[in-house]
């Protein structure tokens, strides 16, 4: 059974501390700030001596101890009054308050592009991240210094690209268009010996858009792992990889040819969609 | 070419399109699509089946003997081979300028006196096309410098630059050599110190020789032969010679075709009178075995006494290579030291105070950090120049000197070369550290005018790609704004 509630179970629970302790570390603006957080009695309300409470239990009656409290006191008042004293980006901070919610590149997990942060770890080899990293640096930096795309009408890039000479300037989005456009919309899952003769029923499924661009990621890497290398030293692989995105973006990249054999597979396979022996297992 | 399927969907012809919507050039008869229909239990459209050309009646699908099936994948055809040197050509090769970069419109070209302006502190400032080309005749410019991201090349002149001009000046105001070495943490520009003191050179007419890499002299990689005559014996580097040669005369040809010679050179095997320009002069080494002695007369009537002679930078980068004793044998099979290579030997003298040029002029070296040998003697040297130096700052501030202590050598370290500490006696000594803020806020705005750095260049900014480079060191602020995932 739960204990009554009345005042005097509440005024049992209250612990009053009536003596004030050993003087703490003297409160910084921040403390100040908080409004008396680090003041170590508690307070009350005041109230009158006609609640019969004991007198151990009575508050000491409290003075501003300091010039700190004064001033807080004095801006508990102006909050009183209506006013803001305290100005959070101002108080106390060199370069203000960052503004929320957090934009999610101040974000140590997300600080990179959500294309680029996917490709850095399909660009990795051994669980070498950094070097990943200083890889995909290079890419990006090829890409702005190449010129600019010379478009092919026949692979059109994603509807609402920006115009070609834009792209080099921007790398990270000339990075994520060319692997967007290549993407694969679908991919071919296999049911075991349902197509009759043991053969296997192929069935359409769609990709989510990180299933996408790995796709078409890992395509492009199969084509530049194929490649001769042009230079040597350490900017070798990286630039195979960049002239393999330009290839892209202009449309001369077999991917493309890739992409629409899967396709094609995908639009003459959309019957077995409707097959019996799948029905409740997509 | 026509591709069946829409490029962008997985939309297809069929009855309930009509044709006339559809982006393609093949009639819609001719598509051998079939019409949506459930009742197909066959994926494979019969053509693929066929696709190898062979027929499928008597071949069964299945279990199949393949022999040789660990055999490795065979590589397609990779082409033709890349031929010696093109892979290394590849990668050396300098790009100075970005079409795609956005021309900075405050970028002024450097005049004469600029680098020895202290106005211009804290300042980019673009390398006019003429001391372009020279720079990179005498290869000043290096594959890992950012030059290859901006319209046009550009420095900026710092506080060390303006006072490096100003002792050249100084120096060559007095007919006097300077002696500097440039030293500093890795990235924080002393191959750009030594540029720019080029740069300086360049403009105001002097003669520059530039040493691109120490290394390429001393880790024997370059012919080599004893010079006749010599006691002790030293030794010519023919086929490096004739390549400065020919380096030096284009980057110096305004100036050698204004100086003429004084002293006949019965040596040579080419006839050269006096007054002939020495740009002719310079000319005569056509092959590997005339450039050692064509060089010493460029070098003897350079520094000849009493001429109207132009001032002389000589620079090195990587200084610790031809500090040291070199991979090269003698006949004995006896290592060579560095500064028994004749090439070497006149830099070192050069830069202990043993040459006297005429016009006055400057020997500068710098030091490298990633690719450099242990030399304890360079070391010790450097260090102790630079404590003599705040010593005498010190004093001169009214200061107690004695509270900067001078490093004394090892007693009981061996390692010690007594020829390397006779040239660095006398040397001053520069230590290039990181930019201060305002060096770096004029940076960054200038990457930012260019399209190279996304970003709103305030205080904010700067203070964290400035503390982010340890304090405003000039590479890791590249690396931190510009080489990054995150444009």
């Amino acid at each position: 059974m739960p204990p009554r509630l009345n005042f005097w179970s509440a005024c049992r629970a209250l612990s009053l501390q009536t003596r004030v302790f050993a003087q703490g570390p003297q409160p910084g603006p921040a403390a100040v700030a908080r409004g008396l957080a680090d003041n170590t009695t508690s307070r009350l309300p005041p109230h009158d001596n006609s609640s019969a409470l004991p007198p151990s239990m009575l508050p000491m009656n409290q003075q501003p101890t300091s010039s700190e409290n004064e001033a807080a006191l004095n801006q508990l008042r102006l909050i009183e009054y209506g006013l803001n004293p305290l100005d959070p980006a101002v108080e106390g901070h060199k370069y203000g308050l960052p503004e929320l919610p957090l934009p999610t590149e101040k974000h140590t997990k997300h600080r990179y592009d959500a294309v680029i942060h996917q490709i850095t770890r399909l660009l990795m080899r051994d669980g070498k991240l950094a070097k990943a990293q200083r890889d995909m640096a290079m890419i990006l930096n090829y890409l702005r210094t190449s010129p600019p795309p010379r478009l092919d009408p026949s692979k059109p890039l994603l509807p609402g690209a920006p115009p070609a000479h834009h792209l080099p300037l921007d790398p990270v989005l000339y990075l994520g268009l060319a692997i967007d456009s290549v993407a694969p919309l679908v991919k071919m899952r296999g049911f075991k010996g349902l197509a009759g003769g043991g053969k296997s029923l192929e069935v359409p499924m769609p990709l989510r858009a990180r299933q996408r661009r790995r796709t078409a990621f890992l395509w492009i890497l199969d084509v530049v792992n194929r490649k001769p290398s042009k230079g040597s030293g350490r900017t070798m692989f990286p630039h195979r990889v960049a002239e393999e995105i330009v290839a892209v973006v202009e449309g001369r990249s077999s991917v493309w040819d890739r992409r629409l054999q899967v396709h094609k597979l995908g639009t003459a396979n959309r019957a077995n969609l409707m097959n019996a022996n799948i029905k409740g297992k997509l | 070419m026509s591709a069946p399927n829409c490029l962008r969907c997985l939309l297809r012809p069929s009855a309930g399109i009509p044709v006339s919507s559809l982006p393609r050039s093949t009639p819609f008869a001719l598509v051998r699509a079939a019409p949506f229909t459930t009742t197909t239990a066959n994926p494979r459209p019969k053509k693929e089946a066929q696709a190898d050309g062979k027929p499928k009646n008597h071949t069964r699908a299945g279990k199949k003997l393949k022999l040789g099936k660990f055999k490795k994948e065979k590589v397609g055809d990779r082409g033709r081979p890349p031929l010696p040197g093109e892979r290394k050509a590849y990668r050396k090769r300098i790009t100075l300028s970005n079409d795609n970069a956005i021309p900075v419109p405050w970028l002024t070209d450097l005049g004469s006196a600029d680098l020895a302006n202290p106005a211009n502190m804290a300042r980019v400032m673009a390398l006019p096309v003429e001391l372009q080309d020279q720079l990179r005749a005498s290869e000043a410019f290096k594959p890992t410098q950012c030059w290859g991201m901006f319209r046009k090349p550009a420095v900026l002149v710092r506080k060390e630059t303006v006072d490096l001009a100003n002792r050249m000046q100084n120096a060559v105001d007095k007919r006097q050599t300077l002696r500097l070495v440039v030293t500093g943490d890795k990235v924080t520009g002393k191959s750009m110190m030594v540029l720019q003191a080029m740069a300086h050179a360049y403009l105001n007419n002097w003669v520059v020789i530039h040493i691109p890499e120490a290394q390429e002299l001393t880790t024997a990689c370059t012919e080599y032969a004893p010079i006749p005559n010599t006691d002790p014996v030293q030794y010519m580097q023919p086929v490096y010679v004739l390549k400065l040669l020919q380096a030096i005369k284009r980057a110096n040809e305004n100036v050698l075709a204004r100086t003429y010679t004084v002293n006949p050179h019965p040596e040579l095997s080419q006839s050269v009178p006096p007054n002939t320009p020495l740009l002719a002069l310079a000319n005569a080494a056509k092959e590997p075995d005339a450039a050692w002695p064509v060089f010493q007369a460029l070098w003897s009537e350079l520094t000849t006494q009493g001429a109207n002679r132009p001032p002389i930078l000589l620079s090195v980068d990587g200084l610790a290579h031809i500090m040291k004793i070199s991979d090269y044998r003698s006949p004995a099979f006896d290592l060579i030291h560095s500064h028994d290579l004749a090439l070497v030997r006149l830099f070192a003298d050069a830069l202990g105070g043993a040459v006297q040029l005429p016009s006055g002029g400057a020997v500068i070296a710098a030091t490298a950090r990633n690719n450099a040998p242990r030399t304890p003697s360079m070391e010790l040297a450097l260090a102790q120049r630079e404590a003599e130096q705040a010593r005498a700052e010190a004093q001169a501030n009214g200061l107690d000197p004695n509270a900067v202590e001078v490093p004394q050598k090892d007693p009981f370290f061996r390692g010690y070369d007594d020829r390397v500490e006779a040239v660095l006696r006398s040397v001053q000594v520069l230590r290039v550290r990181g930019v201060d803020k305002l060096e770096a806020r004029a940076l960054m705005e200038y990457w930012a005018a260019s399209g190279m750095l996304r970003a709103t260049v305030d205080e904010k900014t700067v203070t964290e790609k400035w503390t982010l480079a340890g304090s405003g060191v000039l590479g890791e602020m590249e690396r931190a704004a510009l080489l990054t995932m995150r444009i």
